[in-house]
């Protein structure tokens, strides 16, 4: 394929006693001539470099030497020069450094040695993401690594179009926050190609894209971060264009999800009907005997109904089989000087409610050109979006009563499933099936895209400079309307019907940085990185914002049909700006491969931060010991691995609003006076706040022994974020009811550990049989919080659901409920266990201690992969053991079933294990609308699971079949998610949007 | 590379110097504290926007004036009825620990702090600024800030304050003089009353050049269109406001002899001709369109521009069958308007015959009914005190013996068009007050001051006894609380 054409000749003459080596250097994995190469006379100042053809002269003493060639990312290559053997330097033959490729750690700032590396961290390639699953890089991380975690909503079950809350090595941030500032204080940052992103940019992201994922959980990887590091980072890097000709790829995924509502335990109709009737709602109670016979005769038609065999099953109502295929073409190619790679990936999920709907589209160009020491990288990438959203949600459907018919008997759907006549005191019950057939939509589109520069000057082969630009801009839309005719409007006038809503966000992102980096041996010992560099960032973003109503009719739905704006509703304007600036330094150091020092400084100022305290200081120190490098362990083969590793280090989090930090003001808006216009305070500003800061410490080992056959990650950290950053409520007198204050702090002490055995270890042969093991547990209280959280305290005491509490020692997670003796068998009263530890049928919210803990004590998977082959097998299940859960199903849908409620449909135990006369060991109380049952630790369960998370079979064709069949290589895989869950408790989960189970089918060619 | 190094850091150290002034971020959608008090406009809106938000419905814009505070003062016959009265019946019979009646006081005293935040946060950058005033603005913006401020402080502590007279060291409220994020602690009523009175004396001396002593109230707009700031003195807490509010306090705090100094100030300025008795001929001279607040006898007033809410939501008799606020018969029968000389009440009385209309059986209240110029500036008017109330606190406190101040309620009864009293008493004084200034939300203030039974009949054993029940609201919950 490439022919040398360099001829080699070399000129002796008496005179002059030198010789020239003529020659090219090419790549031996392509065999491209690598431009740029140094070539030293080993020892001299004297040397050449390579050029645009990979060919270099070299004038050399004719003496015995000793010619090195040198370039970025690839190992050196000495050859000796013997005066007779100038011929053999015709053709050098370089490779790429082999330990750059595989363990490296990549910061997203620098990269590292794993091996050289005292941080802890873990990095995952896009095989090992693709091997779990295909929906997303978090959802395949999730699975493979126990500290990084992505919180199951309850509320929102598998909704494609909700982003997940995300946490490495738990919270560092009081609740609440998100609530009132929209940012999750407790996210992790997210680092794409270098440049920070978002987690939505994350979740769009096509897997077939990434090249390898790497997160960094303590100080020592997180420092150079800075004060957005506490809650760890997730560093990911797109594939970079190979060289070569011209080649095309194809990969898609094609998957089909099923909603799970095993976890639904609803009453059937005759059930519904006996409970309801037990609960008295067919009894007059004012001894009307007219109101009876009306009663009576509702009873009748309902049962009448259900004997002719009416027995509705609402949830298969709003759910559908949803099938999600993705695809992602690649084109690439190029040679050394310029690489190409064009991109197009589509997305489209469907959910498991019908119109739930997300779909992407992205177009990507990488370009790299390298000529002579400098390369210049681009990445554009332009995306779009296309969101559709239910607008009935699940619980509706789930409330619907199983003897109401859902279509009447012209097969048309009525409004309301019942209505009480005129004179009747009754709640009317709508038909799910009425606003779901009408012209709703929830929907929202964006546009955006991300342009990526890098220049890199490659100073010498120890230095290197680099310079960063990224530019991200998005703009989404979202709009949402409901018809006229929703049950929503039945009391509004004629004019206030329907409504539609428009909100536009305009997002502009930038980010710059200027760094140097340094790494060098000196004297075969002691190896020195370095790292210095400058960051700015700054991120403007703005949401406007009407609603109109008004509309008359259901079809007719473009805004132009509506009558005005609703009456007093002005636009919305909300504009944040924010704005960081850093200086950072990271050095290593280590003496024989053996010691190991590495150390991170980082200033960062940001203007969320008050004039009092714009700037923070973040530093780290970490250390290692490679014990398999010292002399003593020489000998040894059994370890190829043994590394101990200790941080510490104070990361910050700025995941906070942007104007927090000083007072607004606002007009009075309502009145004008003789004297013009007035203003407000609108906002008050702490100009003092602290950052938030985590002082974390990590001790690890990493260990890999037996012949690589067990490969061990263990992990012990201890995290105390001091001061909290929290939004307190205060005394009204302060003249504003809450502001955001530090106040306290939270200790978090944790462990984790991953734990690879591979009984069957021939990779030569391509057969490998895994087994996976990882654990991870932490444990959080609070500290010197005092009082500040009281008025949090008694909201939740008096709310009907809220279960945890703000107390020094006590922990984020914990339950707080009265401690239940259980139903007494002969009165059906609950039995209170009082603080002190005496019995009362009293309830008083303030025997409040802590019952259960929604943390598990151990949490983690345990999978297997097979490989044989191209064969491979994989099944990975996520156990939880010993944390508790407060079963809301129970405590609102067994008990606590109000006048109101009544008309939704219930869980069967609502039914079945209530106390009477005849079921007196009953756990629950008694069938009562009026009686309200207060939280107690009755309803506190041990929740315990196993879940299928992921199962995959994959096969990778041979070369020879894929030759026959005229492409580069292929590759199929099945994986299957959430195959199974069983669990301790019954709850119901998804209660807006239900789980799905998800089968996908993965193909990859290249041609 | 070394030298690279040394230039990266000179570099890094430069920007980052520079960055600080890069970090600091304005926001567009909302006023920065910085940019708004920038210059002398922004300090005057800021002023202004306290005076406009004093007409919430949370403080005189209602409970304070008409609403909340005058049913605890016993003005109105509220009925029991659920579906008409609402809460009303509760609060009338002092039920304060309601969940609505906590809830409205929690926002009435919310509102108030509120209120007191944006005062401070005023005086604060006041005392920072290096903004140049214009005349003698400054002394006044300064001043007015700090009345604004005692006067708030002032009324939570009459309503959430003990008995004064009874119990003037019990804790009470906390006064806050500067912004603060952790909470004050709660004073004596005897601490809050000293911060009251300082904050008033300074006010007083920096108002000393008020061109009200001189000009006089100056109610409508400069002719040459220029800022009305210095005008509509009476809408703003003028130098004679302060003085006022000294007399007001001084007599609730029991400093007889600064009451009767501040108040007969006031009368004094009233005789030279700054704040005078309504011309009869507006009240009774013009029965279809009286003035019916005696606008030039308000020494200070807000204006509301929506202030016909206050009699359409709360007076006007076509709220039938919602309810509607008024007087028990037999008390304006044979007390307040009636009984002669044993009570002082006659129906010729200019403030039974401007502000109280029959229909039916019952007379309905008129004095928040507008004027028939829209664009009066006596429609936007809700009197914060009066000088009637001035000369009631000259005639209590000219002596210890409350006899001996009968010449000043009857210079002021001589201007109702009503004949002499022979002899005053408490209670002659209190029905005084019930004429003067019903619906402006001082009963409450006069009973509790007095520690004697609220008025709310004319049958005595019907009225509510004093007693801390009564007179003391409970702090809000997220005072003691947090």
């Amino acid at each position: 394929m490439i022919i040398i054409l360099a001829v080699s000749s070399w000129v002796a003459s008496a005179q002059v006693s030198t010789a020239v080596l003529k020659g090219t250097v090419i790549d031996a994995a392509d065999g491209y001539p690598l431009i740029g190469v140094s070539v030293m006379l080993n020892g001299t100042k004297q040397g050449t470099v390579t050029d645009i053809d990979g060919s270099y002269e070299l004038k050399v003493p004719q003496d015995k030497c000793e010619v090195v060639f040198s370039y970025v990312g690839y190992d050196d290559v000495v050859k000796a020069y013997t005066t007779k053997n100038a011929s053999s330097f015709s053709r050098i033959v370089m490779s790429a450094n082999a330990e750059q490729l595989a363990d490296v750690v990549v910061t997203g700032v620098y990269e590292r040695k794993k091996e050289s590396f005292t941080g802890a961290s873990a990095t995952f390639k896009t095989d090992q993401l693709k091997a779990v699953g295909s929906s997303n890089v978090l959802q395949s991380l999730k699975t493979l690594d126990p500290s990084f975690k992505m919180m199951e909503s309850t509320q929102f079950g598998s909704n494609p179009n909700v982003m997940p809350d995300i946490e490495i090595r738990g919270k560092t941030s009081v609740a609440g926050m998100k609530e009132e500032y929209g940012t999750d204080p407790n996210q992790p940052l997210f680092i794409l190609d270098g440049f920070e992103t978002t987690l939505e940019t994350i979740m769009n992201l096509n897997m077939n894209r990434v090249a390898s994922v790497t997160i960094l959980k303590d100080a020592a990887s997180t420092a150079i971060y800075g004060s957005k590091a506490s809650n760890g980072v997730v560093v990911i890097e797109t594939k970079a264009p190979a060289r070569g000709r011209l080649q095309l790829s194809y990969k898609g995924d094609f998957g089909l999800s099923l909603a799970d509502l095993s976890d639904y335990n609803l009453m059937n109709s005759r059930e519904k009907l006996e409970f309801e009737t037990l609960a008295g709602v067919y009894r007059d109670n004012t001894n009307d005997p007219f109101a009876q016979i009306r009663l009576d005769n509702l009873r009748n038609e309902r049962l009448k109904e259900i004997e002719r065999g009416v027995d509705t099953y609402w949830l298969s109502e709003p759910v559908r089989p949803g099938f999600t295929h993705k695809h992602n073409i690649y084109a690439e190619g190029g040679e050394d000087k310029i690489r190409y790679g064009i991109g197009l990936s589509l997305g489209n999920v469907a959910g498991v409610m019908k119109d739930s709907d997300r779909q992407t589209l992205e177009g990507n160009v990488d370009l790299i050109y390298r000529t002579g020491k400098f390369q210049f990288s681009n990445k554009l990438s332009i995306n779009w979006l296309d969101v559709t959203n239910p607008t009935v949600s699940f619980a509706e459907y789930a409330y619907a009563n199983p003897y109401y018919r859902k279509y009447n008997a012209d097969d048309g759907i009525d409004k309301y499933l019942y209505y009480p006549e005129e004179g009747i005191d009754d709640y009317p019950v709508a038909n799910p099936l009425w606003n779901a057939h009408l012209n709703n939509w929830d929907t929202a589109s964006g546009f955006g895209f991300t342009n990526n520069f890098i220049f890199e000057w490659f100073v010498t082969k120890e230095l290197r400079f680099r310079a960063k630009f990224g530019l991200t801009k998005q703009d989404d839309d979202e709009q949402t309307r409901l018809s006229p005719q929703h049950t929503q409007f039945d009391d509004s006038g004629e004019t206030e019907k329907g409504l539609y809503t428009h909100t536009q966000i305009k997002e502009l992102s930038y980010e710059g940085d200027v760094a140097v980096t340094f790494g060098k041996l000196f004297a075969k010992k002691h190896m020195v990185n370095a790292v210095g560099g400058f960051n700015f960032s700054n991120n403007h973003r703005q949401v406007y914002g009407y609603s109109a109503t008004g509309f008359t009719d259901d079809q007719f739905d473009a805004p132009s049909f509506a009558n005005g704006y609703p009456v007093g509703d002005s636009p919305d304007y909300n504009e944040s700006l924010k704005r960081a600036a850093s200086f950072y330094i990271n050095g290593g150091y280590a003496y024989a491969e053996r010691y190991l020092l590495d150390f991170n400084y980082r200033l960062d100022g940001a203007s969320m931060f008050g004039t009092g305290n714009r700037f923070r200081n973040t530093w780290s120190v970490g250390t290692g010991w490679n014990i398999h490098k010292e002399p003593f362990m020489k000998d040894n083969d059994f370890f190829s691995l043994l590394k101990v590793r200790g941080s510490i280090g104070n990361p910050g989090n700025q995941n906070f609003s942007a104007y927090q930090a000083f007072s607004t003001y606002k007009f009075n808006g309502w009145m004008t006076n003789v004297f013009g216009t007035g203003v407000i305070l609108n906002a008050l500003g702490n100009a003092d706040l602290a950052w938030q800061e985590t002082t974390n410490y990590d001790i690890g080992a990493d260990l890999t022994f037996w012949g690589e056959r067990i490969n061990m990650t263990l992990d012990y950290y201890w995290k105390h974020t001091d001061p909290l950053l929290a939004v307190i409520t205060t005394p009204g007198s302060m003249g504003v009811t809450s502001v955001a204050m530090n106040a306290g702090s939270q200790k978090t002490r944790g462990w984790e550990t991953s734990i690879r055995v591979s009984p069957v270890y021939k990779p030569s042969e391509g057969i490998i049989w895994n087994i996976s093991f990882n654990a991870t547990s932490a444990k959080s209280e609070y500290a010197n919080i005092g009082n500040s959280f009281a008025a949090l305290n008694e909201s939740g005491k008096s709310s009907l659901v809220g279960t945890t509490r703000y107390y020094d020692g006590g922990s984020p997670t914990a339950i707080w409920a009265v401690r239940s003796a259980g139903i007494d068998p002969a009165t059906g009263k609950e039995l209170f266990i009082k603080k002190d530890g005496t019995y009362s049928f009293t309830y008083d919210v303030n025997d409040e201690v802590v019952v259960g803990d929604t943390q598990p004590k151990v949490e983690g998977l345990v999978g297997t992969s097979l490989y044989f082959k191209g064969l491979s097998v994989g099944c990975y299940l996520r156990y939880r053991w010993g944390g508790q859960v407060f079963n809301s199903s129970l405590f609102q849908k067994v008990e606590n079933i109000g006048t109101q409620e009544v008309y939704n449909n219930q869980d069967k135990r609502a039914l079945y294990d209530r106390w009477s006369e005849n079921n007196r060991d009953a756990y629950f109380k008694g069938i009562s609308l009026v009686q309200r049952t207060e939280k107690s630790s009755r309803f506190v369960m041990d929740d315990n699971s196993l879940v299928g998370e992921s199962f995959n079979v994959g096969y990778e064709f041979p070369d020879k079949i894929a030759r026959k069949m005229r492409i580069g290589a292929m590759n199929v895989q099945l994986t299957m998610s959430d195959v199974f869950r069983a669990t301790s408790v019954r709850v119901e989960r998804g209660i807006d949007y239900p789980f799905a189970r998800t089968v996908t089918m993965s193909l990859g060619i290249t041609f | 590379m070394k030298r690279i190094f040394a230039y990266m850091i000179a570099a890094a150290l430069l920007t980052l110097t520079s960055c600080d002034a890069w970090l600091n971020v304005k926001p567009y959608d909302k006023m920065s504290e910085e940019e708004l008090l920038s210059t002398e406009a922004g300090f005057i809106k800021l002023l202004n926007g306290i005076y406009i938000e004093l007409n919430s419905d949370m403080l005189y814009g209602a409970a304070l004036s008409v609403e909340m505070v005058e049913i605890m003062g016993g003005a109105y016959v509220i009925g029991t009825d659920n579906s008409v009265w609402g809460n009303y019946a509760d609060l009338a019979a002092y039920k304060y620990q309601t969940d609505y009646w906590r809830a409205r006081l929690n926002e009435t005293w919310n509102k108030a702090y509120a209120l007191i935040l944006n005062c401070n946060l005023l005086l604060e950058n006041l005392e920072k600024t290096t903004v140049k005033f214009s005349g003698d603005n400054y002394r006044v913006i300064k001043g007015e800030a700090l009345a604004l401020r005692a006067m708030l402080h002032f009324d939570m502590l009459r309503l959430f304050g003990p008995v004064y007279s009874q119990n003037p060291d019990a804790v009470a409220i906390p006064y806050y003089k500067k912004y603060s994020v952790t909470p004050n602690a709660l004073l004596m009523a005897s601490e809050v009353a000293a911060e009251v009175i300082r904050d008033l004396n300074e006010a007083r001396i920096l108002l000393a050049n008020d061109p009200v002593r001189t000009s006089g109230t100056m109610t409508s707009a400069p002719a040459d269109g220029s800022s009305t700031f210095m005008y509509y003195r009476n809408l703003r807490l003028n130098y004679y406001a302060v003085t006022a509010l000294l007399a007001r306090t001084g007599l609730y705090f029991g400093d007889r002899e600064a009451a009767y100094d501040y108040s007969t100030e006031v009368i004094q300025a009233s005789s030279d001709g700054i704040f005078p008795f309504v011309d009869k001929n507006l009240v009774i001279g013009s029965p279809d369109d009286p003035d019916r607040i005696f606008s030039s006898e308000v020494i200070f007033a807000l204006s509301h521009s929506q202030r016909n809410k206050l009699f359409k939501g709360y007076y006007d008799p076509s709220r039938i069958p919602n309810y509607v606020f008024r007087m028990d018969n037999d008390l304006m029968n044979n007390i307040v308007y009636g009984g002669g000389a044993t009570t002082g009440g006659h129906q010729d009385d200019y403030r039974y015959r401007v502000n109280w209309v029959a229909t039916g059986a019952n007379r309905y209240f008129y004095k928040y009914s507008d004027m028939v110029d829209a664009g009066s500036i006596q429609n936007t008017m809700i009197p914060m005190i009066r000088l009637g109330e001035m000369y009631l606190i000259a005639a209590e406190s000219r002596s210890a013996d409350i006899a001996a101040g009968v010449g000043f309620v009857n210079q002021l009864r001589s201007n109702r068009g009503v004949g002499n009293l022979s002899a005053l008493t408490k209670e002659l004084l209190q029905y005084e007050y019930i004429r003067e200034m019903y619906g402006e939300g001082q009963l409450f203030f006069m009973y509790k001051r007095m520690y004697s039974p609220v008025i709310v009949s004319s049958t005595a054993s019907k009225n509510p006894s004093p007693s801390n029940a009564v007179f003391v609201l409970p702090l809000p919950s997220s005072e003691t609380d947090n």
